[in-house]
This record gives C-alpha cells, structure tokens and sequence, in this order.
C-alpha cells in the first residue's frame, strides 16, 4: 500500500523533518499531552505524536500478533482462575438448589437480579459509544468504540446468566422464552419479566453483529498481513503444538475466515459504510429501550420503592452511568500497558468521558431526588417508610416509633455508599485538574462502579426485605456462594476483555485514519520549518485539518 | 490470497448458512414431533399378566359396561381395577359354559382362579398415567359431566390389550377444557362406547359440537383452567 500512496507523514519522518515514532513527548501545561486543546477555533488532535497510517496499522496489529507484553499471561491466568468460580458455582447451585443463596422468602431476588442489572447496564456505553455518538458524528469515539463495544458484549453475557440460573430449576430455564410445548404452557405475554428476555437478547445479537460487522476490515488487514508473512518467510511466532501449523498459518486462516472474504474493493466499503450506519440506527432506540425494560421488572410491580414511574429514564441515566465508569477502569490500565496507546487514547477522550460521568451522575442524582420528592408529595405511607425506614437513616438518626422502639434503616450503610460513589464523587470532575488527572478519573470510576452496584442492591433488597407485615421483615445476608458468583462473573468479564486484547483488534483502524489530519483532502505535508511538531497540530493549527 | 483458502472454499459460505438453517429446522423438526408425550407415551402397551384382560371381548363382544369392573368411577377420582373377586364372580370353576367347551379357554384363565386360591390381587399394570404433580383424573367429575369415556381412552371395546390412545399432556388437558363441547355426550351413553363412535368420526364433529354446547349450557357445566384445579 505504501509503495503506490506514498505515506506523507511516513515521507516526512524518513526525510527527517517529522520527529521519531516514540520519542518521548514533553507535557506540555497548556495542552496536556497536546490534545487538551482550549482554543474553540481548534480542532482537538485524535491521535497524538504526528502518527503515520502505517503506525497505526502496526500498532493496532502488533496487539493482536505480538501481545501485549510479559504481563499478559500471568494476569490472564489470575482472572481465569477468578472466572472459573463462575461455573464452579453454577454447577453447586444447580445440584443443590436455589437454597445455596442468601434468599428467604421475603428477599427472593437479591445478588443475582443485583447482578444481572448491574452488568446489562455496564453494556449500555458501549451502544451509546457505537450507535449514539456515530449517529451524531462524535469523531473522538472512533478510539474507544471498539473496547467499548467489546465489553457490552461481554458484560450481556455475564448478565444474561444470572437470571438463567436464579430460576432454581435451570433445566427449566428454556421456559423463560414462548416455545411451543406439550403443556401449552406459555410465559405471560403481559409481564415484564418476558419482554426482558426479549429486550437482552435482541441487544445482545444487535451488539453482536455490530462488533463483528465492525472487526471485518480489520479482520481482513490481519490476515492479509499474516499471508504476506508467510510468503516472505518472516513469520511472527513458532509452529504451535498440537496443531502443527505455524502461529500465521493458524492467524491466516482464522482472521481470513472472520474477515468473511473482505478485499477492501470500494463496493465492499460502500456496503460497508451504509450497514454501519443501518445498525447504528438500530442499535439507537436499543440504548434506551434495553434498559427501560429492565426496570420495568420493577416499575410494574405495586411494591413500595419499585412502583415509580421515573425508573425507565433513571436507570437508562445510570445505565450510561455506569458503563462509562466501566470503559474507564478498563482503557486506563490499557493506555498504560500497551505501547502506544496513549497517542490514541488521548487525555481529550478521557476528559469528555468524565464528563459524561459527570453529567449523567446529575441525572441519577437528580433521580434519587425526585423519589424522595415523589414519596412525600404522594403522601403514600408505605413509600414514605421505604425510603425513611428501610433506605436513609442511619441508626445515629433513629426515630422513635408508635411502639417506642427506634426505628432506623438497617441498610443504611449500603444506601450512603451509593449516594457518596454515584452523587457525591463525580462532583470532583467539575475541576479541570481532576478532569484532567489519570488517577483521579480511575478512582472515580472505580467509586461509581461500586456505586452502581450498591444502586440495584439498594433498590431491589430493601424494597423487599419489608413488606406490609412486620411479620414479613426478614434481613438478607449474602452467602459465600453468592459472594463468589459475582466475583466469578467479574473474573468472566476480565477474562473475555483480555482475551479481546490479545487476539481481537482493539481499534477500528480505517476509522482511525478517517480522522487523522493525513485523511483529509486538503492535508499538506508539514512545512520543513524545522523544530519539533512540525505537523504543527497544536502550535499552528491547521483548520482544514479534521 | 489463494495460499489461504482453496477456491472451492467460495461456495462455504452457502453451504454453511445452508446448513446451519438445514440443522436448525432438522432440529425444532425432531424436537418438535419427539418431545411430546403424543409421541413417547401414545400406544404404551405394557404386558399384563396372564395375556391381559381381553376388553375387546368382554366390553365389545359381550357388551360388558365399563361400571360392571370400574365400580367408582361414577363416585371417586380413580376409576378402579377389580379385585380379583370380581372376575372370579365368573371365571369361578365351571361356570361359564365355554369351559367345558375348550380346554384352551379354561387354560387362559387359570391363572384368576390361582390368584384366587392364594388369595393374592393379579398385579395389573398401569397404563394411563399422569405426571406425580397433577391431582388424580377425577373421573367422577367427567362422567358426571357427560364426556364420554371414548374421549380419553379411544374405543377400548375395541382393544384385545389396552393401549393409551391419547397424549395425556397438559395441553391434551387444555384443549379439552377450553373447547369442552367437543366431548359432551348423552349422559346414558358415557360408557356406551359403541354408541357414539359414529358421533366422535371426523364427519360428525359439527353436529357434536352443536350437541355438546348445547350439554353445556343445560348443564352448568364450567370446565376449571386454573392451575389449582389439576395441581396441587
């Protein structure tokens, strides 16, 4: 490709007048890492350190072909050492029976419909990455699209077992979708319950088809770069065992069939580009929809602290939430583990995420307002205790009842956790230093993932764990299999992701070279001013560039 | 990239999604016409002891009524098997004139009146069965109700060895209970099995329906679909 498009960034550097590939870069105060830039007449670089096309191909697939480095493996056996607690506990529930959970009969939904929502809503930003900001034309998610995409799919199929296996029967579970059968039993069209398995699994084969769809050129560029190795005779890897073929031959032939036939011919490109936009379409209304219905499970039902109508809109606002503060705790370890990433990744992707951590934050927190609000205009009893006596005050506080006991809420405690992680935290992002500072956005996103999960654990347990009977008060205490359930479904995640880093490529590249400056038709090659940054992105801007 | 993939390779996508849709409806096909109890329980014939009790020729060619052995079944939820004294009130040492006609017949029968002698029940098998948590068929309730016993157990007049003729699924159960017209009856001729299985043949199903919706309004007749009614 090379020798027929000449690489004017790649002429520059070997003409000496663009700086080497990875020379280390100054951090510049007004700029950050150069992609902090204030100036509204400016477009913000993407990808930083006046990268080539050809870098970019090489780095993106050197990922997939070289790894990561020497920490890959050991991590990757940690986590699936964490991951296989998952089925171990699975296969214990399923021979045992439901009773291995810390259900009771007034809690019987509690760590695993907790878990269930928090992973569907991890998901959500990777659609809103994909489908919401394409459609807007939000050229800086072309670098996260990818991962993110990749961890929706991941985290749905974390969630999608758990209410396959909280049904206590899991040999029944085929019963959760309408199959014909000899009992004419069929679910209740009429339940929310029902529209939930519909509802995750169209999202999950729409995500699906998006990541994969999206993967194709990508795919392509891998194996045609596997076979070229292999013709040249300078391949990467030895002759794997067991197999006998030698690590391209294997990557040749599995890229080459993921990559569907795919020869970068304009028609393919052309098809290309509408599919994405058509799925882009679809995937849309999914980010809303998908979540909505999760929480009709609970909006539907006449329990106190689950009847309320804000719930599709707040918990879509924490589902966006959430994801995001996923997709940070995964590409900030990234940018500092894989060579390079940072001139992709750049403080500027980080920085706009946190203010979507920011701003959706507002939104739950104004959520959680407006349930406080609505319980006391509504001037219903049962809902004012549920979020007085069974949410909010903590022992400190009591009130003193009819009865003259003190009357507290015995999960206070998990409800002020979430209100400090998702309310309280992200108001730091308000100060650009904090917007700014790599641990500080870790830490906060680290704070609103625990937040999150706090948020189903308060809504689902302690509405429950009260009903209109003083009779029905049962406490729910986790047990260790419960425990080691969701720590097994965070091991699957983190397994899956790493797997995606090895072997996957992370990046959309030819999205990526769309929104270097070289893409652009009215680019010039930088002017042999000499100096460094002579592609002069953020000392002389170019505004054609893009 | 030929060195990847063989040209005849290019027809792999066809057959792969040709296959893939071929394997799935091979398998809804199978599951669907195996996984029913219409095709693993319709047409069990256990072996009885002693070659069984003819029904054929006691309830077809001596037009036996059901009730002469199946004594509760107007009065209980079980319709029950005789006790050997009952067919004992028969096959009793010369009794019956065919035995002095043919020793072949008095050989078949021995073994009631062995029974008999040891005073041990002869142990019938069961054919009719339901799932363990569904209530007993009351049969009582349908025979008060005028189904006819053809509707569920097919003409046994007509069976040398008794088989199950229908699937006994829940949905076999549904079908009936949402559209009980189908197997309304006369109230005289529930047990009278040859009477009306003109009625049940396939031509005449309008003219059972019309009968059998008109029973069901005279007879106050409510067929229960909750899941409390057959389940515990």
């Amino acid at each position: 490709m090379s020798s027929l498009n000449p690489d004017q960034a790649t002429a520059a550097r070997l003409a000496g007048l663009a700086q080497a590939p990875d020379a280390p870069r100054a951090w510049d105060p007004a700029t950050g890492d150069g992609s902090l830039v204030e100036d509204p007449a400016v477009r913000a670089p993407l990808v930083l350190g006046n990268r080539s096309f050809n870098w970019v191909t090489e780095t993106v697939c050197g990922y997939a072909e070289k790894g990561p480095g020497k920490w890959f493996w050991p991590t990757f056996f940690l986590t699936s050492q964490i991951a296989a607690l998952m089925p171990l506990m699975i296969l214990y529930l399923a021979i045992t029976g439901v009773g291995v959970w810390g259900l009771n009969n007034q809690v019987d939904w509690a760590w695993d419909i907790t878990n269930f929502v928090f992973w569907i809503g991890i998901g959500h930003a990777g659609t809103l990455i994909s489908a919401i900001l394409c459609l807007l034309k939000q050229k800086w998610r072309t670098s996260i699209n990818r991962a993110a995409e990749a961890m929706t799919i991941f985290a749905v199929i974390c969630a999608a077992t758990f209410p396959g296996i909280h049904v206590g029967r899991i040999w029944m579970a085929w019963m959760l979708f309408p199959i014909p059968n000899a009992n004419a039993i069929w679910p209740n069209f009429k339940s929310p319950l029902l529209w939930d398995v519909f509802a995750v699994s169209t999202y999950g084969t729409v995500s699906a088809l998006f990541w994969f769809m999206g993967m194709v050129p990508d795919f392509a560029t891998l194996r045609d770069r596997a076979a070229k190795r292999i013709m040249t005779g300078r391949q990467i890897g030895g002759t794997l065992p067991l197999i006998g073929k030698t690590a391209d031959e294997v990557r040749a032939f599995a890229y080459g069939l993921a990559s569907l036939g795919w020869r970068f011919s304009s028609r393919h490109w052309l098809n290309y580009e509408k599919a994405y936009l058509m799925l882009a379409g679809i995937s849309t209304p999914l980010v809303l929809s998908v979540h909505s219905i999760v929480s009709f499970d609970f909006a539907t039902s006449i329990l106190p602290g689950w009847h309320t109508t804000i719930f599709p809109p707040y918990f879509v606002a924490g589902a966006i939430f959430g994801g995001f503060a996923m997709v940070l705790m995964l590409l900030i370890p990234s940018r500092e583990l894989f060579p390079g990433m940072k001139d992709l990744i750049t403080m500027r992707h980080l920085e706009n995420m946190a203010k979507i951590i920011l701003v959706t934050g507002y939104m739950v927190g104004f959520a959680y307002a407006m349930e406080f609000f609505v319980a006391w205009y509504s001037g219903n009893a049962y809902e004012r205790d549920v979020f007085l006596f069974n949410r909010v005050l903590p022992p400190f506080l009591a009130v003193e009842g009819l009865d003259g006991q003190l009357k507290y809420a015995p999960y206070w405690w998990a409800y002020w956790a979430m209100i400090f992680c998702n309310v309280v935290s992200p108001q730091v992002f308000w100060f650009k230093a904090c917007r700014q500072s790599i641990p500080v956005i870790f830490t906060v996103a680290f704070l609103v993932t625990i937040g999150m999960w706090f948020e189903r654990f308060v809504i689902i347990v302690t509405s429950l764990h009260r009903a209109f009977l003083p009779g029905e008060w049962h406490m729910f205490y986790p047990s260790l299999v419960d425990i080691l359930t969701f720590v097994g479904s965070c091991g699957t995640f983190l397994t899956l992701y790493l797997l995606f880093c090895r072997f996957l490529p992370q990046f959309a590249m030819s999205e990526i070279k769309n929104v270097m400056p070289q893409a652009s038709p009215h680019y010039r090659p930088p002017a042999s001013t000499g100096g460094a940054g002579p592609s002069g992105v953020h000392h002389a801007p170019n505004k054609e560039g893009v | 990239m030929s060195t990847i993939f063989p040209k005849w390779t290019n027809g792999l996508p066809t057959m792969i999604a040709g296959g893939t849709v071929g394997t799935l409806a091979l398998v809804v096909g199978v599951v669907w016409y195996t996984f029913t109890p219409a095709y693993w329980a319709v047409g069990y014939m256990p072996k009885q002891p002693g070659g069984g009790f003819n029904h054929q020729i006691h309830a077809g060619k001596l037009g036996m009524d059901c009730r002469y052995c199946h004594t509760h079944v107007e009065s209980s939820s079980e319709a029950n098997i005789p006790s050997v004294k009952t067919c004992f009130g028969c096959h009793a040492e010369g009794k019956l004139q065919v035995y002095n006609d043919s020793d072949a017949h008095k050989g078949k029968t021995a073994f009631i009146r062995e029974a008999y002698a040891e005073d041990q029940p002869i142990e019938w098998r069961r054919v009719h069965k339901v799932a363990d948590y569904v209530r007993n068929f009351p049969h009582h309730a349908h025979v008060a109700a005028g189904v006819s016993c053809l509707s569920c157990h097919g003409n046994i007049a007509r069976m040398p060895e008794v088989w199950q003729e229908e699937s006994l699924s829940m949905g076999w159960c549904l079908d009936c209970h949402r559209n009980p017209e189908k197997n309304l009856v006369p109230k005289d001729q529930v047990t009278r099995l040859f009477d009306v299985e003109d009625l049940f043949k396939a031509e005449n199903e309008a003219k059972r329906i019309d009968n059998g919706k008109k029973f069901y309004e005279e007879r106050r007749l409510a067929a229960p679909e909750n899941c409390g009614a057959c389940h515990y």
